[in-house]
């Protein structure tokens, strides 16, 4: 429900002229809702921006959605991350 | 005992990733119609970046999320950017947030977005950030959408933020 609420949330802070961008960890409930850009990954909930205390995977996530926010031209883009869970040698990517 | 079994629930869904598919599959669809968009018009480095979550995260001075009633609580808590480490804290019985106990950042990278804003990637952080728990169903979903989210987004003007990154639990 997190995933969903997100989004909600997202599109009523968009619609005040804010941009907005998400984390997504559950790819349908963002489908259904269309918040305006997503990046999504395919990880734990509880866990979009990874695993505690792995600050390289935490930037890395971060980094990816700040420049969504600013590559994203397409309303309602979902972006998937090339990042699977705990394959590390994905974040060279 | 409710409580209880939403908490048991969610160490399944971390351990057993096929019982979230199963669980989203299974979801009412809640379709959206249209939307909203507002450009981004200038660069990231020159920009106020706020955090808002609904991963349960408040501080522990703060009144904790209802876990009590079925279809959750709409309402969201204020997050000073300069929360001293151990004032965080997660009330959310809808997900397994032993992790993020242990560090916020894995839901709410708010040490992340300040080493950004040391090495001058955005030009600053939301003086206050939004912590909602993100179980909100029945006619709390409406009281979120036309209530609180919007007063949310105002006070989010108010400060002056230029862009919003937004995470789950």
């Amino acid at each position: 429900m997190c995933n969903r609420s997100v989004g909600l949330i997202q599109r009523e802070i968009e619609k005040y002229g804010i941009p907005t961008i998400s984390i997504s960890i559950v790819r349908k409930f963002t489908e259904e809702i269309k918040p305006p850009r997503a990046v999504f990954l395919k990880w734990p909930l509880g866990h979009p921006l990874g695993e505690p205390f792995n600050i390289k995977q935490q930037a890395i996530v971060l980094k990816k959605a700040l420049e969504a926010l600013t590559d994203i031209k397409e309303p309602g883009t979902i972006r998937d991350l090339p990042y699977r869970w705990r394959r590390y040698e994905d974040l060279e990517k | 005992m409710g409580r209880l079994k939403n908490q048991l629930i969610s160490k399944l869904f971390t351990k057993f990733p096929f019982l979230v598919e199963r669980w989203v599959k299974k979801a009412a669809p809640w379709k959206a119609q249209d939307i909203p968009w507002a450009p981004l018009t200038k660069p990231v480095k020159d920009c106020k970046i706020a955090l808002a979550t609904t991963a349960g995260v408040h501080l522990k001075s703060q009144k904790p999320f209802n876990m009590k009633d079925p279809n959750g609580d709409p309402t969201f808590r204020e997050i000073p950017r300069d929360t001293p480490k151990g004032q965080f804290i997660i009330t959310h019985d809808y997900y397994d947030h032993k992790d993020a106990d242990k560090d916020i950042n894995i839901v709410f990278p708010i040490d992340r977005l300040k080493e950004l804003k040391e090495r001058g990637e955005i030009a600053d952080i939301a003086e206050i950030n939004f912590g909602f728990m993100g179980h909100i169903d029945g006619g709390h979903i409406y009281t979120l959408i036309n209530g609180t989210a919007q007063e949310v987004a105002e006070k989010l003007r108010a400060q002056g933020v230029d862009a919003v990154l937004l995470t789950p639990g």
